[in-house]
């Protein structure tokens, strides 16, 4: 089997995707609620870690 | 109960199943060969084989399951992870990982046919292979119902969409795009979850808030447990000891292919070995996402209107539906699609992760074995891919099956019980003891299974039970079930000695590397303690230890 892609990649866009939309919509919501803000905050961070894993450290 | 969502959450959704379809596609060009679809090649980095190992067993059952548990028993329920899953783990790891990776078996049931025989092998190939493709049909309608009953979504389309998406990423990228899909799903169920059980347990008081409004007999792991009448879950110490942390706990994580294969595709015999020793370290924190909010939920119906759970139509308390309850009364919309979608992403788990484990069965130890020896590498591959096929369809009929007829997935989850049961038993035997023969073996399975059918006849719990008479009665079903895999073991592990002993052996040079006398020990020459299984191990019995004095 030929190398894989990196997985840590795809996780890291998925969460940062979904945390720019919790995020935004914890925002600009007519009704914004904390906890999108926070929960859109976190999912970010993770997804920008496993970006920078993926990124610093090559997977075997 | 109903959930309202709206556009976001939908599109939550909507990215979550091109995430888990993308990565079938990312890796369809990388699968070439039966052994890349079905084993990934064997080259599967040590943090994504963790991960899958745990998320594997992630499926509903454990997501819901737990969480109405944690409502029905309260911190009892911690058993079936610091007794009934450390301890098992960590003897995989270290003892019985380096038959399964050194003897170079493809599968559990390959393992049985290289240190027994061909009807030992077969015997466990069809028993798993049926009981994995029915357990995913019981997924799949445990989503729909779920869908029909919060969302309002229609049962049809719930299930050929969650099937559809399972078969696309399980046809394209075979074993690794489930395995990859696993730890994504990982992720997102523990991510999904935690806020829900912040925010439970912020409203409810924290943790004072829950030792004044949950009875003190939920709130241990092991007061009350001298007797089975005196404490919530049912059961007495020693069947809890016993049946939970030796039979079942052993019998699931160590000889289960579903959980065992995701170890196998490591890429050397010291990842395979700490594969699920690593897992244990998330294993452990587990129940503070999976059970505390059973428990938050006890401290809420306390304090609040609103929280109490549905009743189902025989009207008892639907204990499932604490987390969905949980989710409608506490996430906005938003959070509310990833919750929903974390709840999705077990359902997923839990078919894909039976319908690979069933693909492999069928095709190398059934196929391979009985129907077609040797054929090319390419020729496994098209039938690992009709396989998949194949074991969606089934799902899918089990899943109409069981809406017509809910009894007969009661029914089939039983029977597979007991033919789990006194697996575990034969392979300690087999592993453990050079003298074990196939007959031996095969006898000890087949009598165990007996063993665990009859006792089921012969006693009742809750209601169930007692289809030959009733000569005891459990104070609870977890009670009987512990008692059924105890005494199911015992017969297996007694009748495997008893036909060994008079039937003839083999010779022990065929036995090396597959029985822990003759196989020379690897000395691990590694001297980091995080790389050596070993003292690995010993870390998590003693952290296990820890969690079990503090919540004692």
């Amino acid at each position: 089997m030929n190398k894989l892609f990196d997985l840590r990649f795809v996780i890291g866009v998925f969460f940062l995707l979904v945390g720019i939309i919790l995020l935004g919509y914890g925002l600009f919501a007519s009704q914004p609620a904390a906890v999108n803000k926070w929960c859109g905050a976190i999912f970010m961070v993770f997804g920008i870690f496993m970006l920078l894993l993926s990124v610093r450290k090559p997977s075997e | 109960m109903n959930l309202n969502l709206n556009g976001v959450d939908y599109l939550i959704i909507a990215i979550y199943f091109l995430f888990v379809v993308g990565i079938g596609f990312l890796l369809k060009k990388k699968i070439k060969t039966g052994n890349d679809f079905l084993m990934s090649n064997r080259s599967i980095p040590l943090w994504i084989t963790s991960l899958a190992f745990i998320s594997a067993n992630l499926g509903a059952q454990e997501v819901l399951g737990m969480a109405a548990n944690g409502a029905k028993y309260g911190l009892y329920t911690a058993h079936f992870y610091w007794l009934g899953a450390a301890l098992a783990m960590v003897f995989l790891g270290v003892y019985m990982m380096p038959f399964y990776y050194g003897s170079k078996a493809r599968s559990v049931p390959e393992y049985l046919k290289l240190r027994f025989d061909e009807k030992t092998r077969t015997f466990n190939a069809v028993s798993f292979a049926a009981m994995t493709v029915f357990s995913s049909g019981v997924s799949l309608y445990a989503l729909a119902i779920l869908m029909q009953t919060i969302l309002g979504w229609d049962f049809n389309l719930s299930v050929w969409i969650a099937a559809g998406v399972v078969l696309i990423y399980i046809f394209l990228g075979g074993l690794t795009s489930a395995v990859y899909n696993e730890v994504l799903q990982f992720f997102l169920i523990v991510l999904g979850i935690a806020p829900l059980v912040f925010i439970g347990l912020d409203k409810a008081g924290g943790i004072d808030g829950i030792v004044q409004n949950v009875e003190n007999a939920k709130l241990h792991l092991w007061k009350g447990m001298e007797h089975a009448s005196t404490n919530p879950m049912g059961v007495d110490a020693f069947s809890l000891v016993f049946g939970l942390g030796f039979v079942l706990a052993f019998g699931y994580w160590c000889t289960d292919f579903l959980v065992v294969q995701r170890a196998m595709i490591s890429k050397n015999l010291n990842a395979a070995q700490r594969t699920p020793l690593i897992a244990t370290f998330p294993k452990m924190i587990m129940p503070a996402i999976v059970i505390l909010p059973g428990i938050v939920l006890l401290a809420l119906q306390n304090q609040f209107s609103g929280f109490d759970l549905p009743r189902n139509d025989a009207g008892d308390i639907n204990y499932n539906m604490t987390l969905p309850l949980l989710l409608s009364k506490i996430y906005p919309n938003g959070i509310l699609g990833v919750g929903l979608t974390a709840l999705i992403a077990s359902f997923m788990s839990g078919m894909a992760g039976n319908v690979t484990a069933f693909n492999t069965v069928w095709t190398y130890d059934i196929y391979q074995s009985h129907i077609k020896r040797n054929a090319s590498e390419k020729h496994y591959l098209y039938v690992g891919k009709a396989t998949t096929v194949v074991g969606i369809l089934i799902s899918i009929a089990t899943a109409y099956l069981a809406k017509g007829f809910n009894s007969i997935m009661d029914l089939l989850q039983l029977v597979f019980s007991f033919v789990n049961a006194p697996l575990f038993a034969t392979f300690f035997l087999g592993m453990f003891w050079k003298r074990t023969t196939g007959h031996g073996a095969f006898w000890g399975l087949l009598s165990g299974t007996a063993a665990a059918a009859i006792t089921h006849g012969l006693t009742t719990a809750e209601g169930k039970g007692g289809w030959l008479g009733n000569m005891h009665e459990y104070y609870s079903g977890t009670s009987q079930a512990f008692n059924i895999a105890a005494i199911s073991f015992i017969v297996c592990f007694v009748v495997t000695v008893l036909v060994s002993l008079f039937t003839k052996p083999r010779p022990n040079e065929q036995l090396v590397g597959l029985v822990y006398s003759l196989t020379p020990r690897q000395k691990d020459s590694s001297k980091v303690w995080y790389k050596n299984p070993f003292w690995l191990g010993m870390i998590l019995l003693a952290i296990t230890l820890v969690l079990n004095i503090i919540f004692f």
